[in-house]
């Protein structure tokens, strides 16, 4: 969830970001209890940082407004439990269950038949295999597990070991894109919202039924906005002007509500040179990376110019692999011998 | 190579119309505007191709600079040439909708593809730039601002680090560094942006620590004051436990008793009776006074207000703290070197290392053209200068000046014509140096301001050392000279 981020979102929305994820998570319990779902699982990080005491009784709140709903959830490596956390003395609405151990707890709900596990964090980074040990204790009928992490330092896994664990189902959070590790069992819901630049592709949520014991679950998209990183392939007609008007419509064309990261690509008439500062029609560009390169023909060069420095240049540099810094010294040194040659 | 008949169709000013070249020298003579230089891009074109500019540039590039006056549609020529021992017939179409070009032995028929590179194989690899800077010769062309013996220096230093007169390593170099200048500063704009960012959390940071510090503060005096109204209501406490002490009570019953016993009735009776009464209201009005004390009350109360208040503050000081240490966590964060940065410091490893390349193959060329080029260059000079120079030479930092028999003349002192001399020569030299075939030399009035003497030695050595010449002039001079030493060449006339 990431409630609190304060996310650079370009000119136009980074002012108001945090709001949205806020409300986003609003969104979400109000489908909870417009659905009637059973059981709210959040995968750690409900907090980008340690929670104030406000924002506990903010979201204690919206969970408290829940009249059908069992809300579960376990502090990941952003939120974890410090020693001075409020997760520690706050105390929460009678449908809310957090699993604040550094163990392995569980919650039972007899009434769905459900177990429910998971530990928290007590640290920013934990790099032991902690779940490689959390099998299931067997309950109830149906069993899910909380988890969290999955990187190198943060508790990382292993798909088969998380299948031999025994749970009908495990939810994981920390990567904030949503990725299925085994269809219907093992699932990264991702962010609610995106929260960084490098956030690309649908945000949303997992939502799952269980139905004597069998799991299906489907990806809803969710978020206010995507980052999207746009590449767009830029060829040697192209000029200061038109690549505006590109980058207005490809933005137009792809939704204004998003955020973009632009990386033009391709090769640029050689002698132009593009001013990409003041480019950002609608307030919603973060960066625009050029990576064009002048359309340079080496092997035509290299012929040409075989006799001179030009030629000789671009023969001790061209056996390099392409995007090493080889590769990028020889087009600048290509650029700046052509660009000071004479007549 | 060898030319052996420019057709023009259609190009420029001329409409058909045909020039046959020979061996040797040929003199194409024309007065100013007579259409030379339209002949002379005519077989450049022809070589290289004429390719339409895009946008702006096509304007006044030679495409629309020679697209024929009348029936611009039509804009076509052939040139035949022989390699080798092979005729070959070059046929071109430049306008835009026929636009084609055709290759034909004329030995055999066999077609040939010029797409597959065929004509480039024949030029050995010559292109259009290397055609212009080698084979066909002009003036030393000079920016005004430049005198002409530092514009051939320039041109000589060029040559000799790079093998090429117009390519200029010093430039290029000035060019990099401006360009690792430039995103250096940018780099720095960039840090600045982060630096303000971060003190702007430093700053918000350090509200809250003072925030902390006062509320610290507050919790102090709270608790003194606690202490202070607790220590009072202890020593209240301390004081008699029994708010009419069962002793006090015992001895005055004592009392009564003993008086009761010892003095006589009926007085006895009297006093004891007033003695009890006077206790009872004794031990009533203790027990009143003593039982709800309103100072008391106040004082717990208050002691439950600060308590509670105190609370509160605690409950403030703890969500400042939490919030102190999310912001240093921030502060931590952006300390964190950041990707753009990553790429910003790859870009300039990338420009040094464009530099210290450069550097590194102009030395290695200057090593190993140099020496030839010397040679070369020195042994026309002494040529065409009818032996006076000796030879070029050519220091370390690549200065040029001249050898006669007794002495090092610098460039500046030499005349305008021998400059050029000079220049010719060095072009001449590295023309020899670069291809193995003999390819034609086509001069554009290259001998304006050669006198007779050397001139004549000029024509000789060329008529001696070269194939094939194509002599652009306005001047009848060559010609005279060339009959005069009777060597043998062809006459044209540009009309």
């Amino acid at each position: 969830m990431h409630l609190g981020a304060k996310s650079d979102a370009g000119k136009k929305y980074s002012a108001n970001r945090g709001n949205e994820i806020w409300e986003s998570f609003a969104k979400v319990v109000e489908i909870c209890e417009q659905k009637e779902i059973n059981l709210l699982l959040i995968s750690g990080d409900l907090f980008h940082r340690q929670p104030l005491l406000r924002e506990l009784k903010e979201v204690d709140y919206l969970f408290a407004k829940l009249t059908k709903t069992k809300v579960v959830f376990i502090a990941g490596n952003h939120d974890y439990v410090k020693w001075n956390s409020y997760y520690r003395t706050f105390r929460w609405s009678k449908n809310v269950f957090p699993l604040l151990s550094d163990r392995l707890s569980c919650i039972e709900f007899p009434e769905y038949d459900t177990a429910v596990y998971g530990f928290s964090y007590y640290q920013r980074e934990i790099t032991e295999r902690k779940y490689a040990k959390a099998e299931a204790w067997k309950k109830q009928k149906t069993e899910i597990l909380l988890a969290h992490g999955g990187d190198e330092k943060h508790i990382p896994i292993n798909r088969n070991e998380l299948i031999s664990l025994g749970y009908n189902y495990i939810a994981l959070g920390h990567i904030h894109k949503p990725i299925t590790i085994e269809k219907d069992k093992i699932v990264y819901a991702g962010a609610l919202e995106p929260i960084d630049k490098n956030d690309v592709g649908e945000h949303g949520y997992i939502e799952g039924q269980i139905k004597n014991g069998i799991v299906t679950t489907r990806f809803v998209p969710f978020a206010v906005r995507e980052y999207v990183h746009m590449c767009l392939e830029i060829d040697q007609t192209v000029t200061n002007m038109q690549l505006k008007e590109i980058i207005k419509t490809s933005i137009e064309k792809r939704g204004i509500k998003n955020i973009y990261k632009i990386i033009l690509t391709g090769f640029r008439y050689a002698d132009i040179e593009f001013d990409v500062s003041n480019i950002d029609p609608f307030g919603n560009i973060l960066e625009i990376t050029d990576k064009t390169k002048p359309a340079y023909r080496f092997e035509e060069l290299k012929e040409k110019n075989k006799d001179n420095l030009l030629g000789k240049y671009i023969e001790s540099m061209e056996n390099c692999e392409l995007d090493s810094l080889e590769y990028m010294a020889l087009y600048e040194g290509v650029s700046a011998l052509l660009e000071t040659k004479k007549g | 190579m060898k030319l052996l008949e420019a057709i023009i169709k259609n190009f420029g000013k001329f409409s058909g119309k045909s020039w046959e070249f020979t061996e040797g020298i040929n003199v194409i003579y024309g007065e100013n505007e007579s259409g030379k230089t339209t002949l002379y891009t005519f077989i450049k074109s022809m070589l290289f191709g004429l390719e339409r500019g895009r946008g702006r540039a096509s304007l006044n590039d030679e495409f629309s600079q020679y697209e024929p006056w009348e029936n611009p549609n039509f804009y076509a020529g052939i040139l035949r040439f022989s390699c080798g021992d092979r005729n070959f017939r070059l046929e071109r179409n430049f306008d835009k909708y026929s636009k084609s070009v055709n290759l034909i032995c004329e030995d055999d028929g066999e077609e040939l593809s010029v797409e597959k590179g065929d004509l480039q194989v024949l030029l050995e690899g010559q292109t259009q730039d290397t055609f212009e800077n080698t084979v066909s010769i002009g003036q030393l062309k000079v920016k005004t601002d430049q005198s002409l013996a530092s514009r051939l220096q320039d041109y000589a230093t060029n040559y000799y680090r790079t093998g090429d007169g117009e390519i200029h390593l010093e430039e290029a170099l000035k060019s990099l560094n401006n360009k690792k200048k430039e995103i250096e500063k940018q780099f720095k704009e960039e840090l600045i942006k982060v630096d303000r960012k971060r003190e702007e959390i430093a700053l918000e940071s350090s509200y809250v620590w003072r925030d902390i510090h006062k509320i610290e503060q507050k919790l102090e005096a709270i608790d003194e004051e606690i202490k202070v109204k607790e220590l009072q209501e202890k020593k209240k406490e301390e004081k008699p436990k029994w708010r009419v002490h069962p002793v006090e009570v015992f001895g005055i019953l004592v009392c009564l008793v003993a008086i009761f016993v010892f003095i006589p009735r009926p007085w006895n009776y009297l006093i004891v009776i007033v003695g009890g009464l006077a206790e009872g209201i004794y031990i009533w009005n203790r027990m009143k006074e003593g039982g709800q004390k309103v100072e008391d009350i106040e004082n717990e109360n208050a002691i439950r207000k600060l308590r509670w208040e105190r609370n509160h503050i605690f409950e403030e000081l703890k969500e400042k703290q939490v919030q102190h240490s999310n912001l240093e966590e921030q502060l931590e964060e952006l300390q964190e070197e950041n990707e753009e940065h990553k790429d910003w410091k790859r870009k300039k490893e990338a420009i040094d290392l464009a530099a210290t390349k450069l550097v590194e193959v102009s030395k290695y060329m200057q090593k190993s053209l140099g020496q030839v080029l010397n040679e070369k260059t020195s042994e026309i000079i002494n040529q065409i200068t009818g032996g006076k120079y000796k030879r070029l030479f050519v220091e370390d930092n690549l200065r040029i000046s001249l050898l006669t028999e007794e002495k090092k003349i610098p460039l500046e002192r030499v005349s305008r014509g021998t400059i050029e001399q000079i220049y010719f020569a060095l072009r001449m030299a590295s023309v020899e140096i670069m291809s193995e075939e003999d390819l034609p030399v086509i001069l554009d009035e290259t001998f304006a301001f050669y006198d007779e003497k050397r001139l004549q030695y000029t024509l000789k050595w060329l008529s001696e050392n070269k194939k094939q010449v194509l002599l652009f002039t306005c001047q009848k001079r060559e010609e005279e000279l060339l009959e005069k030493m009777g060597i043998p060449y062809t006459h044209y006339e540009c009309r």
